[in-house]
């Protein structure tokens, strides 16, 4: 699997035991042979501090020279499928990453497809990067059966979310419900299925007509609902500060309203970028993402999306920070299945049996 | 790392604001039950016992009298197998037992032959308490043992040494042995003493009749008799750039150790916490200065180990995370608050018993009335006992006091010498 948890310093890849080819920190298969790595992958808590650059990580974590912490777990992850990639990041401001990413790329009956799910846990809720991190796993295992199978991506996409919400309710013991927002978005030859709630984002970021770019989610927000509701204009909403009160989201009391489900044709080649608010907060419009992620998403996926979460850092980073970016339509065919992050597939392998 | 059994918890808010630079801890030291520690045995303690024999000793004749009882009911209470030594002190200081100096493994014969030898003790002479100190030394370097304590007991001031004498002795004990040191009557001064006791990693007290020397002497040598393990270190591991602001024992005593550091490596100074006994607890106040880093990123401020030469008997990690959610900053630790009290609890005793002296009643009023309310405060009784016995309370909570016109100077003294005792978090 190319799926990564790499600290934010560059990192040096070894070398498979077995046949020789380079290996990324983070890596549990190679790449080339598919040998094993779990037992050779490098302890990066004994790599150089990436603060200080002089001082060795201790085994407790801590720099010892400068004490600081070694970026671990979910700080900084990165993921590269191939047919897609994306990059989720803690940010400056907040303690911990409550943001989730799970990404596939299979070869599905009908041809390679590609699914991102991006969860933004709800800073309020208890837990919330338990429940984003449940949230996009579980949509994620259901959504890659469905694929396999060759089911219809937005009935899937349905189902995928409702076991996501019943995964997060479950996560429930006391009276603040842990919750996040949702968006997925499976990728074929054919069409983009977004399915979503909550204010994390969908944009179809087109590779010919900048202004054919657009969102492809209408935020469950305060905001969204006063624009649309023709009482505020969008400016307004983004600057008053109930921007960010979402009113759809996941979890045990998250209510009955149903989720969002919408099917998109591209008009030619292009990206879809799969977002949560700790990017668009900084660029909401669809056109100057487009800009700023084209053409690389069509070709580096994991660069443009490395190159977007660099954005939000630089204008602050006072969010969490997911990026996915899917090139369309899905390149080639996908070969044998790749998910992020890698204990996805055991999920599914398992739910695929109990079927 | 060993597996002693130590145990170390420490207590702090690791938020702090943007740009926030002090991080406070309450480290608490627990250790292991007896017979756990290992290496303990009888041969590898060794007592000494220095008397004061100056010639007040003898006025009252009470005095030296009880002075021999005490030291014989000490005697009584050393196990055998421990080298022990008693040691007479004037102007000069004396081996009393064994007669020809050194140390002897203590039996029953030898216990019989030390009382008998003490109970010959005559007083007269002057007072020169460092020459005792030094014979004490070399008697404990005639001898291997490691777990080290002695016993001095006095009833007047230093006056037949320069007090350089005296430090120049006590520099010349540090780290060799723990001594506790005990005043009889009033004739002998605090300050004097708790120099003694505090680079000795020892107690001071006051025993202000002689009647109850006995006890207090056969209590203080059960509680040596139950160390097992000598030589033990507070070892403080600070990120580059950063200083420790101080390291203070908090419990069951105030003693300031900043002072006492010692480097063990280039990040790293040993702080000198003496002998530990079983299952016997210990809380240390350690405060450190870094320099701040971005909102949501961590750092380690302080690794805080036990140690035993390079043995790691248990560690304890004092985190700083840097956080803009001011209910996180602004959160108090209710440990590093209690014993920041504790500690200004016995600061402004000792700042206001000298300002007594010096006749500043203004001051002495404003910090005895400040140790009024933090003893209240903290639920500190028996430092709020000893202060009514100085101070007139009119209202506790506001620390509102008047001076008593007169004090007991016996009352004063324990005061003073029990300043530094403190309660431990109710919670």
């Amino acid at each position: 699997m190319t799926a990564g948890e790499a600290p934010r310093a560059p990192q040096e890849a070894s070398i498979c035991p077995s046949c020789g080819q380079p290996v990324w920190p983070g890596d549990t298969f190679c790449e080339a042979c598919g040998a094993g790595l779990a037992a050779t992958a490098p302890a990066v808590a004994r790599a150089a501090c990436s603060y200080c650059h002089t001082g060795k990580m201790g085994q407790d974590g801590y720099c010892e020279s400068c004490g600081r912490k070694a970026p671990s777990g979910r700080d900084h992850c990165e993921a590269d499928l191939g047919l897609l990639a994306g990059v989720t990041d803690r940010g400056l401001r907040h303690i911990r990453n409550e943001d989730a990413m799970a990404l596939a790329a299979v070869q599905a009956p009908g041809g390679a497809t590609a699914i991102a799910v991006v969860c933004d846990g709800v800073s309020e809720s208890a837990r919330p990067d338990q429940a984003s991190l449940t949230a996009a796993k579980t949509a994620l295992s259901v959504l890659l059966s469905a694929a396999r199978q060759g089911a219809d991506p937005a009935v899937a996409s349905a189902r995928a979310i409702e076991a996501a919400q019943a995964a997060v309710a479950a996560l429930a013991d006391g009276p603040n419900a842990p919750s996040a927002t949702f968006v997925s978005a499976v990728v074929t030859a054919g069409a983009v299925t977004v399915c979503w709630r909550g204010d994390s984002r969908a944009y179809w970021l087109d590779a010919g007509e900048l202004s054919a770019a657009q969102a492809l989610t209408t935020d469950d927000s305060l905001a969204a609902e006063m624009v649309s509701a023709g009482l505020l204009s969008e400016a307004e909403a983004m600057a008053s500060p109930q921007a960010h009160v979402v009113t759809g989201w996941l979890g045990a009391d998250a209510g009955e309203a149903a989720p969002h489900v919408s099917t998109f044709v591209p008009p030619g080649p292009g990206a879809v970028l799969v977002c949560s608010d700790g990017l668009w907060n900084y660029q909401p419009e669809a056109a100057k993402l487009a800009m700023r992620a084209l053409p690389a998403a069509l070709r580096e996926p994991l660069h443009a999306a490395q190159a977007l979460t660099g954005f939000a850092l630089a204008r602050g980073g006072h969010d969490n920070v997911t990026v996915a970016l899917v090139p369309f339509p899905p390149a080639s065919p996908a070969g044998q299945v790749r998910v992020y992050p890698d204990d996805v597939l055991d999920h599914a392998a398992v739910k695929e049996m109990g079927e | 790392m060993s597996e002693t059994g130590f145990t170390v918890d420490v207590f702090q808010n690791e938020y702090l604001p943007e740009g926030g630079r002090e991080v406070n801890a309450i480290v608490t030291v627990l250790s292991p039950d007896t017979g756990s520690v290992g290496g303990a045995s009888s041969e590898d303690a060794a007592e000494v016992i220095m008397v004061d024999c100056s010639g007040s000793m003898g006025a009252p004749q009470t005095k030296i009298v009880q002075a021999r009882a005490a030291t014989a009911a000490a005697i009584d209470v050393i196990r055998d197998g421990v080298a022990f030594a008693v040691i007479a002190g004037t102007q000069y200081a004396t081996a009393v037992f064994p007669p020809n100096g050194g140390l002897v493994a203590a039996d029953p014969q030898t216990r019989q032959d030390a009382k008998r030898a003490v109970s010959g003790l005559q007083p007269g002479g002057g007072t020169a308490i460092g020459q005792w100190l030094r014979l004490a030394r070399d008697t404990f370097q005639s001898h291997p043992a490691t777990l080290r304590h002695a016993i001095l007991l006095t009833d007047g001031k230093n006056q037949h040494e320069k007090p350089r004498d005296l430090d120049a002795a006590i520099d010349a004990c540090e780290g060799l042995f723990s001594c506790d040191c005990r005043g009889v009557g009033t004739d002998w001064e605090v300050a004097e003493l708790r120099r003694i006791s505090t680079r000795l990693l020892g107690t001071v007290d006051i025993v202000p009749d002689a009647a109850g020397l006995a006890a207090d002497f056969a209590a203080m040598m059960e509680h040596a008799m139950g160390k097992q393990v000598a030589g033990i270190a507070l070892r403080v591991w600070t990120p580059q750039s950063a200083t420790v602001k101080f390291v203070k024992q908090a419990a069951p005593t105030v003693e300031d150790l900043t002072g006492r550091r010692t480097q063990s490596g280039p990040q790293a100074g040993d702080y000198p916490t003496g002998a530990w006994g079983a299952a016997e607890s210990r809380d240390y106040h350690v405060c450190v200065q870094v320099t701040p880093a971005g909102i949501g990123q961590e750092m380690l401020a302080a690794r805080v180990s036990l140690v035993s030469g390079q043995d790691i008997l248990g560690q304890g990690l004092v985190r700083a995370i840097w956080t803009d959610d001011e209910a996180l900053s602004t959160r108090i630790d209710w440990q590093v608050a209690h014993y920041t009290g504790q500690a200004e609890l016995a600061q402004s005793i000792q700042e206001g018993l000298e300002a007594r002296k010096r006749g500043d009643e203004e001051l002495a009023t404003a910090k005895l009335g400040r140790a009024v309310a933090l003893a209240a405060e903290s639920g500190n009784e028996d430092t709020a006992k000893l202060l009514g016995k100085v101070v007139d309370v009119v209202d506790a909570a506001t620390g509102t006091v008047r001076l008593k016109k007169r004090v007991d100077d016996a009352d004063e003294m324990a005061l003073d010498t029990r300043s530094t005792r403190t309660v431990r978090t109710r919670k």
